[in-house]
């Protein structure tokens, strides 16, 4: 896929491309408004990744133009300010997704996933993953043609880690992933130990691989390597 | 004690002393007049006796007035020294009423003088009933108290109207001090009146809370603004710390320092979010009002917190009935939340949290510590318990949104269950 990461703070810029950057992928950075405006113009990606706030202008604008224009590259708005009026602006203005600063890159990257996964839809809402099949329209689960009786969070989780896959994905990242801003009245993330403990039993119980790699009790890695 | 009736006791004091000391001094006049009126009357009689001595040679008929008694007495010559007296006059009453004698005093002013008949010397004394005179001074005494009487009751009453009047816009002004909302927009009201005071007062009021406002309004931005400035930062150590993640191979220790980190900004993050939540309700900047299905929105985040309910051991129960409201759904959202992470958090392993919904109102109580939390500081920022690790935001959130939204959070402790109630 190819990305456009349109953000003046250098340091999240960079964080987001190198967390991007891997085979198949293609990222571009855009640091100031003329600069992301010139490539908004000249190239078509599969997501932008739009700051609202920017030196020599404002985000909001480059929604404009992108809209104006009618390309159909999607948009996620990162945002600072965590003002509804600009989630409602931008969304009213044909953003795809809005997220608001700080945030885990492994969510930022599920999203653009999403993003990507509905834009080039085509009828197709089968998402394979080796022996792994999801559907994304009735939200089951099959391995090896085996149907896969999954939670509403498992489910949740494993389109999480597919999404991230091949990444270490933090405890807290997935604990705010699923359970949103309540998580934090748990001392501890040990119960989400329970859930993928459950989710790894009834994959491999079905015949798959177990992809699902803890990582130095930080969090875990989904990956077929 | 009332101003007025501090006034009153004042005013009404002076008064009466006044007016006692100056009715003193009246008397002290009138009577002294008076007197040398009596006084007169009398050196008149002792010069018709001298002049009849003069002429006749002889005593003058002594005879009995209503008003004037004339007595002689022989003396020794030289021995009378001419002098006015307070005397006594006897007053004959056998002419007027009663058949048998009945003689009675009457407070009278004598004159001792002298007089030479031939070789003989006699002392004369003239005395005059001053009973009329006391009579006349009663009278005005009397008309002078029922002055004074009429003066303060007139005093008393006229202040008291009077002054409810005059201070009425002070106490206008005091209502609107009561009212007073730093968070407000909204002016002191112009007072109408032309006492000088007042207007002074009231300026010093006006500039005061505009200034009170202003500075109010500067924190508020000064706030909004930090916390703003704080959120990239904030990005990029959270992007650094899950890019941080990606490299290979952590030791144990490198590993717990990691979580530790994460632990910290995430509360930071939170914490942030906390503060530009507040500051956006406390300006009313949360606008969007639609119906929400309140039943709906509270089985859905038990739903959504089930595991933690299970990771917890912690038994809710839930009784709710049907209603709607109209809300920002994200307040809504924000204010369930915290009430409920409230009970989760602040419970014991094996605890109990009842949810309840009616028509009136949603309270959610919960088990914890068996001892009532101290009521005026639960609301204020940054008050938690010592054990708790949230950010000590939430309850007063959760009370500006109520108030927001026109609603009102109670506490209250019972049968070892902390309640927080939703009135609606």
């Amino acid at each position: 896929m190819k990305i456009l990461i349109i953000e003046d703070e250098k340091g999240l810029r960079e964080s987001i491309e190198e967390y991007f950057t891997e085979s198949g992928n293609v990222c571009e950075t855009a640091s100031d408004y003329a600069e992301a405006i010139a490539k908004v113009n000249m190239y078509r990606y599969d997501c932008i990744l739009l700051d609202i706030t920017l030196p020599g202008g404002s985000g909001i604008g480059i929604l404009k133009n992108i809209k104006e224009n009618n390309y159909p590259d999607g948009v996620l708005i990162l945002s600072a300010k965590n003002s509804l009026d600009d989630r409602l602006e931008g969304l009213d203005l044909g953003a795809d997704d809005y997220l608001v600063k700080p945030f885990h890159l492994s969510e930022l990257r599920a999203r653009v996933t999403a993003i990507i996964r509905r834009k080039t839809f085509s009828g197709n809402n089968l998402l394979l993953f080796n022996e792994i099949a999801i559907d994304l329209l009735a939200k089951s689960v099959k391995v090896k043609n085996q149907a896969v009786k999954l939670t509403r969070k498992e489910y949740a989780m494993l389109l999480y880690f597919i999404a991230n896959k091949g990444k270490v994905v933090s405890k807290n990242a997935i604990a705010e992933h699923l359970w949103g801003d309540g998580i934090d009245m748990a001392n501890n993330f040990d119960f989400i130990y329970s859930h993928i403990k459950n989710l790894r039993k009834k994959l491999m119980e079905a015949g798959s691989n177990d992809y699902i790699q803890a990582a130095y009790g930080m969090g875990y890695k989904f990956t077929d390597q | 004690m009332k101003l007025l009736a501090k006034y009153n006791r004042v005013t009404l004091v002076t008064t009466i002393v006044v007016m006692l000391i100056t009715g003193i001094i009246y008397y002290q006049a009138i009577s002294l007049i008076l007197t040398g009126i009596v006084d007169k009357d009398l050196v008149v009689e002792e010069n018709e006796i001298i002049d009849y001595v003069n002429v006749n040679h002889q005593l003058p008929q002594v005879f009995e007035s209503n008003d004037q008694q004339i007595s002689f007495t022989e003396a020794k010559p030289g021995s009378v020294e001419r002098q006015f007296i307070y005397t006594l006059y006897k007053k004959n009453d056998e002419h007027r009423k009663h058949k048998h004698r009945h003689e009675e005093y009457e407070s009278g002013r004598g004159l001792i003088s002298s007089v030479t008949v031939g070789d003989k010397y006699y002392k004369v004394l003239i005395v005059e009933s001053t009973v009329e005179t006391e009579d006349l001074i009663k009278i005005i005494f009397g008309i002078t108290a029922g002055v004074i009487l009429l003066l303060l009751l007139t005093l008393f009453i006229t202040n008291r109207l009077l002054l409810n009047r005059l201070w009425q816009p002070f106490h206008n002004l005091l209502k609107e001090l009561r009212l007073f909302n730093v968070a407000d927009t909204k002016e002191i009201t112009k007072l109408n009146t032309t006492i000088e005071e007042f207007k002074e007062l009231e300026q010093a009021i006006a500039s005061m809370s505009s200034r009170v406002k202003s500075d109010y309004k500067d924190l508020k931005t000064f706030t909004e603004n930090a916390s703003h400035e704080l959120l990239t930062p904030i990005a990029v150590i959270n992007s650094k710390l899950d890019t941080l993640l990606q490299t290979d191979n952590f030791s144990q220790q490198q590993s717990k320092l990691l979580n530790d980190l994460y632990t910290a900004v995430s509360k930071l993050t939170r914490l942030n979010q906390s503060l530009l939540l507040l500051v956006k309700i406390e300006n009313h900047l949360v606008e969007g009002n639609v119906p929400i299905d309140l039943l709906a929105a509270v089985d859905e985040l038990v739903i959504q917190f089930e595991e933690i309910f299970l990771d917890k051991e912690l038994k809710v129960s839930c009784n709710l009935t049907d209603k709607q409201i109209t809300a920002n759904p994200y307040l809504v959202d924000v204010l369930l939340n915290n009430l409920l992470s409230n009970a989760i958090r602040h419970n014991h392993p094996g605890g109990e949290i009842n949810i309840i919904l009616t028509a009136d109102q949603l309270s959610i109580q919960n088990t914890g510590e068996n001892q009532a939390l101290q009521k005026d500081q639960l609301f204020t920022r940054f008050h938690k318990s010592l054990s708790s690790e949230g950010s000590g935001l939430g309850l007063t959130i959760s009370r500006e949104i109520c108030e927001n939204l026109g609603f009102t959070l109670t506490y209250g402790f019972e049968n070892n269950y902390h309640i927080f109630t939703v009135v609606f």
